[in-house]
């Protein structure tokens, strides 16, 4: 084992892979930023040139779309209030005050080396402990997830405000809206008063723009400001003494984010936010968290990429995709005559360590990619409102529309603009309730699952097969209740 | 005189009229053609549409470009497909399943048959119905006397009502009396691993998935898709005593009704041309898939058996 490993690792030390990997992570940096346009089309687009390729210049491609996309997503959220998807919701929290304080720069450099650190150490930690992760994600089923996401729902809710009425008001309006469309488990349909449009569940996308950038882009033009509609300075990079102060952060949320990844289904949203309460739990000041923390961009990055490493785990160790990235990597292994599961590891060990190895040498490539080009992405910001305002408009509506080619989406955008508006003015924090329309899916799944594998005995099988569960749905309370009592006194 | 001028004339006409015409079409494709997929990414149908349009170029001298349009069960997808203009540079890339069984379960917003025109079938999936390398169940017999001594206490995994595990499934229940437990996942990874995980007891899954967990001891097939069987020791579902067209997934590529027969031609010449492919063949067998070509007019004879079969099964569970 120890002998394939250094064999492979001398593998990917070649100049075609290295050059590969910087234009998949530069070109994934570029897609992931665009909102609308998502790493996993980039990957799907980009999958049939892997066919033609060395594995070992392929596999590393993609990879470093995937990684490069990742952080990409975070460029718009940090810097117009726009996150292109669910795991970049936390990152916009003090991303995006930062940005208004004139200190864009900080916050991208600040999401780069978090993201690089989180992704790096669940990487290293993957290849080391892979066999024993392969056991310990046997473990969760259905009926662990429901408790796990429940469980989230609750310490998002009692951590995100001062009001946690207010936030929990917003939390079931989100799992509400989650339940339109075509029940995901029977297939009937629910309030969708006969719309075809509506059968499909309402999209993500069009919300999280319409919700979180529009109001901005409202507030931007009536300020009134000549230079720069978002912020006038692009401010200084990050410092040491800021970086030191955030490492305990770092640490807490990947090990958080690693531990995530592990849990089939679960996910980067999920990551991230816990990362973030986390974080602004664990802070002597949770006031200034929500207001430009630096320490809020850190807790969220690096717990969205700690994800990253385990959940290849199942891919690798038994060929099972357990989500749609980690199915196109199946695809852009198999095409190359490489068949995971658990004989690739004897048969063709060395090279699983080299694209493994690859992953690591792609994230410190990375650091330098991504410190040259956030410059350039953080001026952004500093063009003047007349300019800058139509163009964020501009992507804010391509962004909703070009995701599935639908002009309902663009209704959608509006009406979720116009709500976004209304719930600011009224003094509502929209994130609850775009934590629970996005967490509200999976949530009734698994429900529904847990339902059916418990047949008629539901009492029988919570206590004789799944006492985890009920382990976790009797502390959920508990946790609520202290998270709820720290932030009240910490706050008031 | 005047008659030979009018001959002439009319000829003239004709040979202009016919010349326009198959100007107008020999053109085709003059621009990139869209392939819409109604699922998601990363599914067995979008690395199959990855392999044909890295490779139909060649043959087509355009560009195909991958739609994917997820939403409603394939619904969504299909429709968007149903309404876009004839002309051949829309088309449906979808399943059996989708195509042929959802209208007897709910209404849809457009007609399989009226609505499209299959042009090729490109391959087909057998699927396999396994347990674990640890269960007690070793054969099909086995585990069908277990299910109806015990009826709805075996937990059978499947990716989503009246989906590609779901109907064969439903199709075993109808034919043999069994009763299984039936418990949803999100698509056939999450299926498998429920599997192993011990979360299911028994689950289907398809060749390409299937074969890594086979050689390295971790599931045993006790049953089979198809005429033949796949794996030497493991009955089919007729041998088994299941009869009917059962547990196979068509891979299908679809137009709009209306489409013109020179536009039909010209793509099913080009799927014709990719069975004879090496690379297009080289990919296929990687990713664990067949290639098995019927092309349009044939298919739809069996399009027409499985509504009607699906209509059956249909009713059977429903009423």
């Amino acid at each position: 084992m120890i002998e394939q490993f250094f064999e492979g690792a001398l593998m990917a030390f070649r100049l075609d892979t290295i050059m590969m990997i910087a234009v998949g992570l530069f070109s994934g940096m570029l897609v992931g930023a665009l909102p609308g346009f998502t790493t996993l089309m980039a990957m799907a687009i980009l999958l049939p040139l892997s066919f033609f390729l060395d594995p070992l210049v392929g596999i590393p491609f993609l990879l470093g779309i995937y990684k490069g996309g990742i952080f990409g997503g975070s460029i718009p959220a940090i810097l117009v209030s726009m996150p292109g998807t669910g795991a970049a919701v936390a990152t916009s929290i003090d991303g995006y005050k930062l940005t208004q304080k004139g200190e864009s720069r900080k916050a991208l450099d600040m999401a780069l080396f978090a993201s690089v650190i989180g992704d790096t150490f669940s990487d290293i930690f993957t290849i080391l402990m892979i066999f024993p992760i392969a056991l310990l994600v046997m473990q969760f089923g259905p009926p662990e997830l429901f408790a796990v996401l429940l469980m989230s729902l609750v310490i998002i809710v009692s951590t995100s405000g001062s009001n946690p009425l207010k936030g929990m008001v917003m939390m079931l309006f989100g799992l509400w809206l989650a339940q339109i469309g075509t029940d995901p488990i029977g297939g009937v349909e629910r309030f969708t008063f006969g719309i075809f449009e509506l059968k499909s569940g309402i999209p993500l996308l069009p919300m999280l723009i319409g919700v979180f950038a529009l109001p901005e882009l409202v507030y931007a033009v009536m300020r009134n400001e000549k230079v720069g509609g978002f912020a006038k300075l692009v401010g200084k990079r990050l410092s040491m003494a800021e970086f030191k102060r955030c490492l305990p952060t770092i640490r807490r949320s990947t090990l958080i984010g690693t531990a995530i990844g592990i849990v089939p289904g679960l996910g980067q949203v999920v990551a991230a936010m816990m990362g973030y309460s986390a974080a602004k739990n664990a802070s002597s000041h949770p006031e200034t968290f929500g207001e430009g923390e630096v320490e809020g961009v850190a807790a969220a990055e690096a717990a969205n990429n700690a994800v990253n490493g385990p959940t290849l785990v199942p891919l690798l160790t038994l060929g099972i995709p357990g989500d749609n990235v980690t199915a196109i990597l199946l695809g852009a292994f198999v095409a190359q005559g490489l068949r995971p599961g658990p004989q690739l590891f004897e048969e063709q060990g060395s090279i699983v360590f080299a694209i493994l190895v690859a992953m690591v040498l792609a994230n410190l490539m990375f650091i330098v990619i991504g410190y040259l080009s956030i410059p350039f992405f953080a001026r952004i910001v500093t063009i003047k409102t007349g300019l800058l305002v139509p163009i964020v408009i501009m992507f804010a509506f391509a962004g909703a529309y070009v995701f599935r080619s639908d002009t309902t989406d663009v209704l959608m955008l509006v009406g979720f603009g116009l709500f976004g508006l209304l719930a600011r003015a009224a003094k509502f924090d929209v994130m609850p309730m775009v934590m629970g329309f996005i967490l509200g899916v999976p949530l009734e799944y698994a429900f529904g699952q847990t339902v059916a594998m418990a047949g008629g005995t539901p009492l029988q099988f919570l206590f004789t097969e799944r006492l985890g569960m009920v382990a976790v749905l009797i502390a959920t309370p508990i946790i609520g209740y202290v998270l709820w009592r720290r932030m009240k006194t910490a706050t008031t | 005189m005047i008659w030979k001028i009018l001959k002439g004339t009319l000829g003239a006409a004709l040979v202009a009229t016919l010349g326009l015409s198959t100007a107008a079409f020999a053109e085709y494709p003059e621009k990139p053609i869209t392939l819409v997929i109604p699922f998601g990414a990363g599914g067995s149908h979008d690395l199959n549409a990855r392999v044909i349009t890295s490779t139909i170029p060649t043959y087509l001298n355009q560009a195909m470009i991958v739609r994917l349009t997820p939403g409603a069960s394939g619904q969504k997808g299909t429709q968007e497909v149903a309404n876009a203009n004839a002309d051949g540079y829309t088309l449906l890339f979808s399943h059996n399943y989708a195509d042929m069984l959802q209208q007897h379960v709910e209404n849809l917003p457009y007609d399989p048959i009226k609505d499209f025109v299959p042009i090729a079938r490109v391959n087909f999936a057998p699927i396999a119905l396994v347990v674990r390398a640890d269960s007690e169940y070793q054969t099909f017999d086995e585990l069908i006397a277990a299910a109806k001594a015990n009826p709805g206490t075996i937990d059978m995994a499947h990716s989503g009502n009246w989906g590609a595990l779901f109907v064969p499934a439903a199709q075993i229940m109808k034919e043999t009396g069994a009763e299984f437990n039936l418990v949803p996942f999100q698509g056939g990874g999450p299926t498998m691993q429920a599997l192993l995980s011990g979360d299911a007891d028994v689950t289907m899954g398809f060749p390409s998935v299937l074969g890594p967990l086979i050689d390295s001891g971790k599931i045993r097939v006790l049953a089979s898709a198809g005429p033949e069987r796949i794996y030497d020791d493991v009955p089919t579902f007729a041998e088994a005593g299941i009869e009917g067209d059962i547990g196979y997934m068509h891979r299908v590529v679809l137009a709009p009704a209306g489409t013109p027969p020179e536009v039909l031609a010209t793509l099913e010449g080009a799927f014709t041309d990719l069975q004879e492919d090496a690379s297009f063949q080289r990919l296929m067998s990687r990713l664990g898939e067949n290639s098995d070509l019927l092309l349009g007019e044939e298919y739809q004879e069996l399009r027409a058996g499985q509504s009607d079969a699906y209509k059956t099964l249909v009713d059977s569970i429903t009423q």
